[in-house]
């Protein structure tokens, strides 16, 4: 009995021990980083910059879904990094989230353009079935399926850290031409 | 007449509140708040969609008015907004496979303890 106590004295701490190590050693973790995977919503809105309407089957490839708007300043913030990535040939649409339409077209004339096609989403209904909870926020979407999404600014850490590994993994091609 | 009149002032702020979420009979209203209880903003660290006017959260808010309107269920309500933007939405927190450890731990920790302290007495 004495030699039980002594073995359970041992490893209640052990599996404590374990347990922080485990769970605090994991520095690769984003808490804006999600991997759940569900196909891209049916929708049907119009474009920012035409009355033509884009519907998700217009939609085709990899690419990246950015959701923005001008009263958004983190949006302002990762905009110098999007740009960036749409110089590298990487396809981004434009997710413009309950936003005035001409402010919007004001902003993207101010700063440039990134995106390839902007969805202008002035009631959100898209963002809400997407799971957006606010703006920015990014999709990684394939063969219309979200494989990851990004709550909050992403940076050129963020892409090595949450974006490539999954689109290395995967053997994904991003690139708009 | 100035009561008169203060009592109007008073009494527009509940007949404003009340036309924003229009219910057919009180009972609706009634599953309303408890839902927006029951169910997390997704913006928030944590507190209630009842708590919270975060854009999103009114949004749901609005969304979950509507589908009561439409007569479903809870349990639909509460899928559609899981499905959206993860369990943790649910203060309920349903008991299946990946959330036995959080269900069933404390039992197992009180067992071991018992067996330590029964064990103890003995020695």
């Amino acid at each position: 009995m004495k030699l039980l106590l002594k073995i359970i004295i041992f490893i209640i701490p052990l599996i404590i021990f374990s347990f922080f190590y485990l769970y605090l050693s994991k520095d690769n973790s984003y808490p804006g980083a999600d991997y759940k995977k569900f196909d891209l919503p049916a929708f049907e809105l119009q474009s920012l910059y035409d009355e033509n309407f884009i519907s998700n089957n217009l939609l085709e490839g990899t690419y990246l879904v950015n959701v923005w708007a001008s009263w958004c300043i983190t949006c302002r913030v990762e905009h110098g990094f999007l740009t960036e990535l749409s110089n590298n040939n990487i396809n981004i649409v434009g997710l413009n989230y309950k936003d005035n339409r001409d402010d919007a077209i004001e902003w993207l004339v101010k700063y440039g353009n990134p995106y390839g096609v902007v969805i202008h989403d002035l009631k959100g209904s898209l963002a809400l079935d997407m799971g957006v909870t606010g703006a920015p926020e990014t999709f990684l979407v394939t063969d219309q399926r979200v494989i990851a999404h990004y709550r909050g600014e992403i940076n050129n850490m963020i892409w090595n850290d949450v974006f490539l590994p999954v689109i290395k993994e995967r053997g994904l091609v991003i690139d708009a031409k | 007449m100035l009561n008169k009149f203060l009592f109007l002032f008073f009494i527009s702020f509940t007949l404003l509140a009340e036309s924003y979420y229009d219910f057919q009979n009180d009972e609706d209203e009634k599953r309303f708040f408890n839902l927006i209880k029951e169910i997390r903003c997704p913006k928030c660290t944590s507190g209630s969609l009842a708590s919270s006017n975060a854009p999103v959260s009114e949004d749901l808010k609005k969304i979950i008015a509507e589908m009561i309107e439409d007569n479903k269920s809870n349990e639909d309500i509460k899928s559609y907004i899981s499905d959206r933007f993860g369990k943790e939405t649910l203060y309920d927190t349903p008991i299946e496979p990946k959330t036995y450890a959080l269900w069933y731990s404390p039992f197992v920790f009180l067992l071991v303890c018992l067996m330590i302290f029964f064990f103890r007495k003995k020695a």
